[in-house]
């Protein structure tokens, strides 16, 4: 019985080259021309105030064409009092793959029909994979998503930490989804 | 010895047995909620309904947990007119829960809401407005009730009345007005077991105040150990977080180290299915301010050159004496006579003694020693005396409580510790030892009964296990 030594399978097809690819000069300085040509061009456009390249300046500029549905950073919803609808039910927590979810819930006795309430609601960035299912699990939509991404840079992973304060962006006043009973009639004294 | 059949199997009852035990000794599941193994029988809530099949081929339901075993009975667990029967007692039960397991501590262990998926499932059908009760009523420094959560099982008012005999718990009212209360002579306040209503609880409606929204059960893991707390022993569980739940937010990285509850483990031999209330506070007392480094007369020194420093005092003392910790695991005290063999003359210590308020003995559980090995103390190193000798010059000292005062003037200390204290201060050698929740071992309560506890935690940096130090302790000189 003989030996078959492995022979690779052969993928790519061999460059099929004229004379004039061949010179290899003319080529060149086609290529460069064509470099040279949108530097030039760009350059010009920068020296004269208007935008050249599709560069994004991140993290100053960030891309306006995000996709209506695009899974960006977290916002907690607020009730009108300007408190998170957050109940600290752990759920998010719960159900995040990246683990990224800390919450650090309270008693308030005070508040007879909200007495658990998050102390500290931190996220993760550095490991969040923006999957959007805390968005799912939350029972109290307490809990979305802007299009927006975060902007987080920086050269240390540990710092990518964002807490109550920071996510509590969204302001009940544009909440379509979920529209809060109006302020009654007569009702124009109270703040 | 009645014989019975129950879901097909013909199983043999012990005489005076009722259908629920019959069925639980022989590993056959029937839901309960008001019953308990050690409580009595109040047959209220329903839920354990069984059919039993009657001559002419019907069948009729009854509680399994009032209904004694008898000779030829034929019982069904679930069967259609049983489940039927089941379901509508849940729809029942629930018909005034409020259903707020997002903010509830019992969820994910909740006899309820386990039962509600098992046996009913569906919404409630309910037009009616549920009826409201008090959602947080303190019934003790330790215990809030909701009152809206509780299914009137009466578990906590049978316990107060026949195991902690307080009589600390009662109900008020009737129907679906009906409320658990305390007695207004503040009995239940007082009562040393009155954590026990928590587990008993079969709902959320009793909750610790100690672990009030600290964290969702399923976050934690149960470390099986025994309470120190005195010569009872009690196997307990200690819940901490688990591994892959630990917190990495700076802010809040501390919650990670430290039991957040204690449960009893149900143990005949030692403690039955309770602990006091001392057990429950076990957080506190393992969660005081540790010594983390060794001290050479007071100063902070390096962990080898103190090892070397005691081992060189203990091996020059040509009177020393050991005043060993009846906090010690029984490993430890062996390693301490592998090591030592008599080398030293022997003092036991209580480490512990009744703090003021505290229940020093009683019929239940609470012993007068509040020291857990005392008796391992003296099944591995024999009788010990009680009083330092007056011609000691080293005294080893092994624990806390101590008074720095029984050691003859002139005499030299080497102090083991896993606290901070002020008496570390004045041993001319410290060396910081770990606490029970970091290693594992066994202690022999004062009945002869031997229990293991587990370690929960990693050893903190500096810190020395008092099995392994013995062996090094052990030589001649200061040289390595």
């Amino acid at each position: 019985m003989t030996r078959r030594t492995h022979v690779r399978k052969r993928y790519w097809n061999e460059p099929e080259m004229g004379w004039y690819e061949k010179a290899y000069l003319p080529e060149i300085l086609k290529g460069l021309a064509i470099t040279g040509g949108v530097f030039l061009r760009n350059m010009a456009k920068w020296m004269t105030g208007k935008k050249g390249a599709l560069t994004t300046y991140y993290p100053e500029e960030t891309r306006w064409d995000y996709a209506r549905g695009n899974r960006g950073k977290h916002v907690l919803v607020q009730r009108p009092d300007g408190s998170p609808q957050c109940i600290a039910c752990n759920l998010c927590a719960t159900v995040c793959p990246a683990k990224v979810i800390e919450i650090e819930a309270a008693f308030d006795p005070a508040d007879a029909a909200h007495p658990k309430y998050p102390a500290r609601f931190e996220i993760d960035y550095s490991r969040c994979v923006f999957c959007g299912l805390c968005v799912e699990a939350c029972p109290e939509d307490a809990i979305r998503m802007e299009k927006e991404v975060p902007t987080l840079p920086s050269p240390d992973r540990h710092v990518m930490w964002l807490g109550k304060e920071e996510l509590l962006a969204w302001k009940p006043a544009r909440d379509a989804a979920k529209p809060y009973p109006g302020r009654p009639a007569g009702d124009k004294d109270r703040p | 010895m009645p014989r019975l059949t129950i879901d097909g199997r013909e199983i043999e009852a012990k005489a005076g047995q009722t259908v629920m035990q019959a069925a639980r000794d022989h590993g056959i599941f029937i839901p309960y909620f008001c019953w308990h193994p050690n409580l009595s029988v109040p047959g209220n809530c329903r839920i354990c309904v069984v059919g039993v099949a009657e001559k002419d081929g019907g069948e009729w339901v009854e509680i399994a947990c009032n209904m004694p075993a008898a000779e030829g009975m034929v019982v069904f667990t679930a069967s259609e007119k049983v489940k039927a029967r089941r379901k509508a007692t849940m729809e029942f039960i629930t018909l005034n829960h409020p259903v707020d397991c997002g903010i509830c501590d019992k969820a994910g262990e909740c006899t309820l809401q386990d039962y509600h998926f098992e046996y009913n499932g569906a919404a409630s059908v309910s037009r009616d407005a549920k009826t409201h009760a008090t959602k947080h009523f303190d019934l003790s420094e330790r215990i809030v009730l909701d009152n809206e959560r509780c299914i009137q099982c009466t578990r906590c008012v049978r316990f107060t009345r026949e195991i902690s005999m307080s009589n600390g718990l009662g109900m008020l009212d009737r129907g679906d007005h009906s409320i658990v209360r305390p007695s207004p002579d503040g009995a239940f306040a007082k009562d040393a077991y009155s954590d026990n209503v928590i587990d008993l609880c079969p709902v959320g409606a009793l909750l610790a105040k100690d672990f009030l929204h600290k964290a969702r059960v399923w976050y934690l893991k149960a470390t099986p150990s025994v309470c120190p707390g005195c010569e009872r022993g009690c196997g307990v569980n200690l819940w901490h977080r688990k591994d892959e739940w630990k917190l990495r937010s700076p802010r809040q990285a501390a919650r990670n180290e430290g039991i957040d509850r204690v449960t009893p483990i149900e143990n005949p031999a030692v403690n039955g299915p309770w602990v006091c209330n001392k057990a429950r506070d076990l957080p506190r007392l393992f969660g005081r301010v540790r010594a983390t480094g060794p001290l050479f007369k007071g100063a902070p020194a390096p962990c080898e050159a103190a090892v070397l420093e005691a081992r060189a005092l203990i091996a020059e003392a040509k009177r020393p004496v050991a005043v060993v910790s009846s906090w010690a695991s029984n490993e430890e005290l062996a390693a301490f006579k592998a090591a030592f063999g008599s080398r030293f003359a022997l003092v036991a210590k209580r480490d512990h003694e009744p703090q003021p308020g505290e229940v020093v003995q009683d019929d239940l559980l609470i012993r007068a020693d509040k020291n857990p090995n005392a008796a391992g103390v003296r099944a591995v190193l024999g009788e010990c005396g009680t009083e330092v000798p007056k011609d000691a010059d080293l005294v080893l000292v092994w624990g806390e409580g101590f008074d720095f005062r029984a050691v003859p003037a002139g005499a030299k200390i080497v102090f083991l510790n896993a606290f901070l204290a002020p008496e570390n201060g004045h041993a001319d050698v410290f060396l910081p030892l770990s606490i029970q929740t970091e290693r594992s071992g066994h202690y022999t309560n004062f009945a002869g009964v031997t229990s293991r506890f587990e370690r929960c935690f990693a050893l903190p940096p500096g810190v020395l296990h008092a099995e392994e130090l013995f062996g090094s302790l052990v030589g001649n000189g200061r040289g390595a």
